[in-house]
């Protein structure tokens, strides 16, 4: 009986302390969701959303991996089926062209001004401030005695 | 009875606060025609009553909330039977309607703190003052009572309401709103200063204080918010991350960079006299942010332009609200903003208004990247029809470089003396944080390596705070060496005796901190998404997680499965959970997570797979925390900037300034 406890403890260990470990096409799988976007959603990704196209797509990318295909090509599968609408980064070319010069027309459009205001108003010559009257400095005196109203 | 009229009289006071708002606006234009100061002086006596009106209708709502009235359509809508208190009072802004309402009464709130400020500190700008904001209430309250009422009624009421959105059920969505609107609507007081100060003419000295602090504290309102939202996405939404640069997110995070290039170049103005029109246009740009996000976030045009189209009542109303506020206020600016010229001229390229001016590149850069990537897929898509994604991956491509550099400033920045630095002692100051930062990048790129961001991000990070620390130390020896106090009274002494300027560094360390954090959880976070047993191990980056079992349970107004995880080594708990709503349907995720100050072991429980299996996403997240304790770090900094006292500064320099004259 005793004998019979011990090798079910010996059958359990292997089962209870079973480690579990990330199927490396699961991971290649998510970083190639991580950049589609999930059409139906509002700004998710679809290796983040629960919606069922995300679901469909992460087993479309999953097929396609199985069956040998290159991450560029399972993207541009999907650039094909949903334009590049579906890519969370925008491509350097087509409308997207202009989001990606907008920053650097920016740097440019700021910074010079910037640079230019600097430099004319290094060393302007100003007006001395002018100097208060022996009234005003009276009435100064006077404010000050009295508190705030 | 009882609250079956009550949500009446509140919606009554609603069209009264309407009315007097009205009045509000209109009585210092109706005094200047005529003449006639007391005419103007009414504009005080209606904010008061504006406000008083405003909250009754609130609490009139409020009301109709914790008795749960379903006959009120948004209570009907956003509350249950079951619903815990708490969240009773807090659906108040669950929804639109009743978001809106918020922010309206957050601003006449606001509009209440200027009156009693002002009476003492500028009686005469006042009236115009509250005339501004009373334009605004007016606006607002058009839209809530003819397009989005939360007073409807429902009738014959249901029996029970839908409930609130199971996602706003959650502590940090309760005051992410309310600190959000303190932020954005903090920025009309600025605004309205502005705007007075253009119509009257009004002297700089003596509204760029008040503007300085008004700013200050919507700054740090809105840096309550965003943070608390970020908090809230990560707790509750389950994806491991805090920011996604959602468009709704965008639309707090813009007026907050403008915002912080406001509190920076307003201190020239203080201090050298010079950017008076720049501060106006930056404080008029950040208060129409404030108004952008609200009509993104408001107007439905997020989730499609077309639905948007389709239906253009509210939409149309807060763009066309927009368009008016916009073009008054910069035509105004248009028509006067040079009434005020520049008093002194820049001494010196490397001084520190030089480098505010800098600072302000940066951050409209920032900004108005931000404001490009989330408005042009919209435009692209209401002008050619074209749909374009612009996510992530753009934004963080085009930020990190920006915050890199302004990372950089702000190491440099607070060493620079106003008027004209010496290179040479400056170099001297930079030396050991150069090398700080140096060795820290260093190390950084030889022992953990990874995408170039990482080493730079951490360098600028050490440089920026041992730069902070060594310039309050050496402060601090100085102030020994004069006055031979011990330590830790110097230190104090230093500190407290300029706190402004000490407040600021606090800020900056803090956001420091933060940045630390940003880098740790955003280019090192692990993850692994698998099917586990109970008795399942699973190893990840350093740990491994135990799954126990799962059991069931109904608490309030859900049904749990809560799974248990224990982490091998130091037998922590983690126990993520899956709800159901049942007035809501839809399983919600409740995420497990174990904190400690160098990681977040982040746990998502999924869904349950053949032979008592389930699927679970763990994430192991370094030094999240580091993200919340520099805010926190960050909001006592700007609490110890405006301890400051102002007046005895003022009446200081009074002195000094009568002293000059007299000689």
């Amino acid at each position: 009986m005793r004998r019979f406890f011990l090798l079910l403890l010996f059958v359990a260990i292997p089962a209870f302390a079973a480690q579990v470990t990330e199927d490396p096409h699961e991971r290649e799988m998510l970083s190639i969701a991580e950049t589609l976007r999930c059409t139906v959603c509002q700004n998710q990704s679809v290796a983040e959303s629960d919606a069922d196209l995300a679901r469909d797509m992460r087993e479309l990318i999953r097929e396609q991996l199985a069956a040998g295909k290159s991450r560029q090509e399972i993207v541009d599968y999907f650039v094909s089926r949903y334009g590049d609408y579906v890519l969370m980064k925008p491509p350097y070319d087509g409308p997207g062209v202009l989001v990606w010069l907008g920053p650097v027309v920016l740097v440019l459009v700021l910074a010079i001004p910037a640079f230019v205001y600097l430099r004319r108003r290094l060393h302007v010559p100003m007006a001395p401030p002018p100097v208060l009257s022996a009234e005003d400095v009276a009435r100064v005196r006077e404010a000050q005695r009295q508190p705030p109203e | 009875m009882n609250s079956l009229y009550l949500i009446e009289f509140g919606h009554f006071a609603a069209y009264l606060a309407l009315i007097v708002a009205a009045v509000q606006a209109l009585a210092p234009v109706a005094g200047h025609i005529w003449g006639a100061p007391r005419l103007s002086a009414i504009s005080l006596n209606a904010a008061v009553l504006v406000f008083v009106l405003t909250s009754l209708g609130a609490i009139t709502i409020i009301y109709a909330f914790v008795t749960s009235d379903f006959s009120v359509a948004y209570v009907a809508e956003h509350s249950n039977l079951q619903l815990p208190l708490f969240y009773k009072v807090a659906a108040l802004w669950g929804g639109h309607e009743g978001s809106l309402y918020l922010w309206v009464w957050v601003l006449t709130f606001y509009t209440l703190l200027v009156v009693w400020h002002g009476r003492r500190h500028y009686p005469r700008q006042l009236p115009v003052i509250v005339a501004v904001q009373g334009a605004l209430v007016v606006g607002f309250f058009g839209l809530i009572l003819f397009l989005s009422s939360p007073f409807e009624r429902l009738l014959p009421a249901p029996p029970d309401g839908r409930d609130l959105n199971p996602l706003l059920q959650d502590p940090g969505m309760v005051f992410h709103p309310p600190m959000l609107y303190l932020g954005y609507v903090g920025f009309s007081v600025p605004f309205a200063f502005a705007l007075t100060a253009l119509l009257t003419r009004w002297k700089s000295e003596f509204w760029v204080g008040h503007i300085r602090r008004w700013a200050l504290v919507a700054w740090g309102f809105l840096t309550t918010g965003i943070l608390l939202g970020g908090a809230w996405a990560y707790y509750e939404l389950g994806w491991g991350g805090y920011w996604a640069w959602d468009p709704v997110e965008n639309a707090s995070f813009m007026p907050w960079l403008l915002g912080t290039a406001l509190v920076h170049s307003i201190t020239v103005q203080d201090r050298r006299r010079m950017l008076h029109a720049w501060n106006i246009f930056l404080v008029i740009s950040t208060f129409s942010l404030s108004l952008l996000g609200t009509f993104l976030v408001r107007s439905g045009v997020l989730s499609s332009v077309h639905a948007f189209a389709v239906d253009p009542g509210r939409g149309a109303y807060i763009l066309a609200f927009m368009t008016i506020v916009l073009s008054v206020s910069f035509g105004i600016f248009l028509a006067r903003g040079r009434y005020q010229q520049a008093e002194e001229s820049v001494t010196s390229l490397l001084s520190r208004e030089s480098l505010f001016v800098w600072n302000n590149v940066l951050f409209s850069i920032a900004c108005a990247s931000v404001l490009l990537g989330t408005l042009y897929p919209l435009g692209l898509e209401a002008l050619t029809g074209e749909k374009l994604t612009v996510g992530a991956p753009y934004f963080n491509t085009v930020m990190v470089p920006i915050f890199l550099v302004v990372m950089l400033l702000m190491a440099i920045g607070p060493l620079v003396p106003w008027r004209k630095a010496n290179a040479v002692r400056l170099r001297q100051h930079l030396l050991i944080p150069a090398i700080v930062g140096a060795i820290a990048a260093a190390l950084m790129a030889a022992v953990l390596g990874g995408y170039w961001t990482g080493p730079a991000g951490v360098g600028l990070a050490f440089f920026a705070g041992s730069a902070l620390v060594t310039d309050y130390l050496r402060a601090i020896r100085q102030r020994r060496a004069q006055l031979a106090e011990p330590w830790l009274r110097a230190a104090r002494k230093t500190a407290l005796g300029n706190r402004r300027h000490y407040g600021g560094m606090v800020v900056h360390f803090g956001i420091v901190i933060v940045a630390l954090g940003l880098v740790g959880s955003g280019l090192f976070r692990h993850e692994a998404s698998v099917v586990m047993a109970p008795g399942d191990a699973l190893p990840i980056a350093g740990e491994t997680l135990r799954f126990e079992g799962v059991r069931t349970d109904r608490r309030f107004n859900y049904r749990t499965v809560e799974a248990r995880f224990t982490l091998l080594g130091s037998g922590r708990v983690i126990t993520p959970e899956r709800r159901v709503y049942p007035q809501q349907g839809a399983p919600m995720t409740e995420t497990g997570i174990d904190s400690t100050p160098l990681r977040d072991v982040y746990l998502v429980l999924g869904e349950p797979v053949e032979g008592g299996r389930w699927t679970v996403r763990a994430y192991v997240n370094p030094l999240v925390q580091f993200i919340w304790i520099g805010g926190a770090i960050m909001l006592s900094g700007l609490a110890l900037s405006l301890s400051g006292r102002r007046r005895e500064a003022r009446a200081k320099a009074a002195v000094e300034n009568t002293a000059v004259a007299a000689k």
